[in-house]
């Protein structure tokens, strides 16, 4: 056990503190508050290019797939100072579909992706959830039959975040209709400019854009298939897990709670000061020490990951617990904040740029995206402690 | 970074584990709180001399193993799964203060205390606030030694022990009041001690002292000679705070263990109760808060190990471990109902150590002062 960075590690930080000094600009985060990850302005394309510049991208890939060859820590380390600072770190792409891609995927599948994911060129949106196949995934209905060299696709999806600006879907779809539902789902890469695609966008109440997409006579390669055919529900089982480790990372909730604490000290705009009341100090401490479990829970998932475990416990019991204390920490802000707390975004008296109104709306999801946590709760006692199925 | 255990960490945990399941059993525990026990369990005593547990983190010139707090905090979390007695406990904490606090003249007393002849306790801070270090003695100078008034609440195992470490405040002749440490032998026939009755039987007394005289030898005098320091005190709480919430995961585990075990071999309606989701809620969130009292407390025994006074490690510690481990024996009452509330069964025993640790040392929200004062949101205590 060590609860130090050692010292390629704190070089390691020291590195990437310096980049964002360097590159996270007062123009990239105003960007980033308004249209957050899913609407990229120029500020954010210029600043990803710069980390693909890095190769930061790979960060833990293999040096054969072009990466780094970073263990899980180093990545872990580098997520955290990304979301404390609040800049866009590598995406789902590149710390889920690729990793399935170099495990799973076929050898032309390897040489057609992963070098234009490396190098930022390729962005996935992810494909699994239909209007009624949500937290029962397996039940998803859009199918593709093969037609010669094609697959033909037809179906929705729901849910369907960063369609908008992706290059390609990552989309699950039902390849054998007779197989038990567990056994009859593939994995294949769609371009999202193929004809046949339509994008509606849904506006969620954080204002961050989601959408449904349609697929009507969607033709593919058939070479377009991760893999092997029918073996996508294990394929994409797995990176969940990876999703859920990458998703958690504390680094957004530490910073939320350093500026709440920064916030209570000072004046607000009616002129008090929230650490004058012993309850608001009270709360700040126990915000405090919660987020600091937050962060040793996704240290433990990470240092598991680079001793060769697949820690689904450990990461399901942290995605439960950050999503939860996000809301938590939302909710405590704007008590704290009063009538200024609610303030808009662009108000010019709100405290933080109106940050914690708007985490109180952001925060819903990760409690029931990525797994909804009640389902996640099953996993824990099931996977942990052995407790019975029960149908599902 | 790496918080994973060693293969070497985990077979000493095993080996401990088999230990104490060999000579702590609920049975002992139990027997062990009736109020005509003076609370000595000399098996279990016998079989840790012999694993040499007693001076695991003492030094080897004192007889001692040489191995760090960490280790002996794995020790702590193996006996708060088997409720090891609070007399080991006390014993150990005395040779982790005499190590800290003691010169070169205690050494024969922390060979004793490594090789398990000397029983020890201490009563060297508040014992509902860790954080506050007032002595509640106070010390008149008197022919070359020291007089004692006062009364120390809440000692445990006062009737046993050998030696006992505290703190007075000076008065009187000798200049401005100033706290010394104090190593005391017991005398014949003993301590003026009221044993005291409360819910975790676990031999709490008040000690009074009348007009009793100390040598000045036994002073505590710090290893440069200059007595005892604050820092050296707080130092020494919090190590026995990150001790004790490592005893507090490991009893949490096991009681998340047991109702486990209960809720799959009870059936209602057909089935075990262990297939409803209401009751997999409740075991996944008894796991959910162990996680975060296990690494916090595992965070805060291995930072006071090195040396570190670790304020902000500790009390974020026992917050998590307070709640934690009541509120895991509390719903393990309502996962077993009717079977884990008869005194016949065991889960009380674990519920009752829990209720004790919560609040011995300072409750979550007394640690939430202390982090708050760390955080800077409140003045100097």
């Amino acid at each position: 056990v060590d609860f130090q960075l050692d010292e390629g590690q704190l070089r390691w930080r020291e590195e990437i503190r310096s980049f964002l000094r360097e590159t996270v600009t007062p123009q990239l985060l105003d960007e980033r508050s308004r249209h957050g990850s899913e609407n990229p302005g120029p500020a954010t394309v210029e600043f990803r290019r710069k980390l693909g510049e890095k190769g930061w991208f790979g960060l833990t890939w293999p040096v054969e797939f072009g990466g780094l060859g970073l263990g899980p820590v180093y990545q872990h380390i580098l997520m955290h100072e990304f979301e404390y600072a609040g800049a866009p770190g590598p995406d789902l792409t590149v710390t889920s579909v690729a990793p399935m891609i170099m495990r799973h995927g076929t050898e032309l599948n390897k040489r057609e992706f992963l070098q234009p994911i490396a190098r930022g060129e390729l962005r996935v949106a992810v494909g699994y959830s239909e209007p009624d196949a949500g937290t029962d995934l397996a039940s998803l209905r859009t199918r593709a039959e093969p037609d010669g060299d094609e697959w033909v696709i037809n179906g929705s999806k729901i849910w369907n975040s960063l369609a908008q600006y992706a290059t390609h879907e990552w989309l699950c779809v039902r390849t054998d209709p007779d197989a038990p539902k567990h056994r009859g789902i593939s994995v294949i890469m769609v371009p999202i400019d193929s004809p046949g695609i339509t994008i509606r966008p849904l506006i969620t109440w954080a204002d961050f854009q989601t959408n449904e997409v349609f697929f009507t006579d969607v033709r593919v390669p058939r070479t377009n298939l991760i893999g092997e055919p029918n073996k996508g529900w294990q394929y994409i089982t797995g990176a969940l897990d990876l999703e859920r480790g990458a998703l958690t990372n504390a680094g957004d909730l530490r910073r939320a709670v350093d500026d709440l604490l920064q916030l209570a000290r000072g004046p607000l705009p009616d002129g008090t000061r929230p650490i004058d009341d012993p309850d608001a100090r009270a709360t700040l401490a126990q915000l405090d020490a919660d987020v600091e479990a937050a962060v040793l829970m996704g240290l433990e998932a990470s240092s598991l990951l680079e001793a060769g475990q697949i820690p689904t416990v450990t990461v399901t019991t942290e995605k439960i617990f950050t999503s939860e204390l996000r809301q938590r920490i939302a909710d405590a802000a704007t008590r704290m904040l009063g009538m200024s707390g609610l303030l808009a975004p662009d108000e010019p008296l709100a405290p933080a740029n109106g940050k914690f109104q708007k985490l109180y709306r952001s925060a819903p999801l990760l409690r029931f995206g990525a797994g909804t946590n009640e389902v996640l709760r099953d996993v824990i006692a099931q996977r942990a402690y052995g407790m019975p199925r029960y149908g599902r | 970074m790496r918080i994973v255990k060693t293969a070497e960490h985990q077979e000493f945990q095993r080996s401990l584990r088999d230990m104490l399941a060999d000579s702590c059993s609920p049975a002992l525990v139990r027997s062990l709180k009736q109020p005509d026990s003076n609370g000595f369990p000399a098996r279990l005593w016998e079989a840790l001399r012999a694993a040499g547990v007693f001076g695991l983190a003492l030094d080897k010139e004192h007889g001692g193993e040489d191995a760090t707090l960490y280790e002996l905090g794995l020790f702590f979390e193996e006996g708060g799964r088997a409720l090891c007695p609070s007399v080991v406990y006390t014993t150990l904490q005395a040779g982790v203060a005499l190590r800290r606090l003691g010169g070169p003249e205690h050494a024969e007393c922390l060979t004793a205390l490594a090789s398990g002849e000397l029983i020890g306790t201490t009563a060297l801070w508040n014992p509902s606030d860790a954080a506050d270090l007032r002595p509640t003695l106070s010390a008149r100078p008197i022919g070359g030694g020291w007089a004692l008034d006062g009364t120390l609440p809440f000692v445990q195992n006062a009737e046993l022990a050998d030696v006992l470490l505290t703190t007075a405040t000076t008065g009187g002749t000798d200049g401005p009041a100033r706290m010394i440490g104090l190593f005391l032998r017991r005398p014949e026939p003993g301590w003026s001690v009221r044993p005291l009755s409360s819910l975790a039987g676990d031999k709490q007394s008040h000690v009074t002292f009348d007009d009793f005289r100390v040598p000045a030898a036994d002073l505590l005098t710090g290893h440069d000679g200059r007595g005892v320091r604050q820092d050296d005190l707080r130092w020494t709480a919090n190590a026995v705070l990150a001790l004790q919430c490592m005893d507090m995961v490991g009893g949490a585990a096991c009681v998340i263990d047991q109702t486990v075990a209960y809720v799959k071999m009870r059936e209602q309606f057909g089935r075990p109760i262990a297939s409803f989701q209401a009751a997999q809620h409740l075991v996944a969130d008894m796991r959910i808060t162990l996680d975060a009292a296990r690494l916090t407390a595992t965070q805060a025994i291995w930072w006071v190990s090195r040396g570190e006074t670790a304020m902000r490690q500790v009390a974020i510690a026992k917050m998590h471990c307070s709640e934690a481990y009541k509120w895991i024996t509390l719903n393990s009452h309502q996962l077993q109902g009717g079977m884990g509330y008869v005194r016949d069964t065991d889960l009380h025993l674990w519920s009752e150590r829990a209720k004790l640790t919560e609040v011995l040392g300072g409750s979550a929200g007394t640690a939430r002062h202390w982090l708050q004062h760390e955080l800077g949101l409140t003045g100097a205590r």
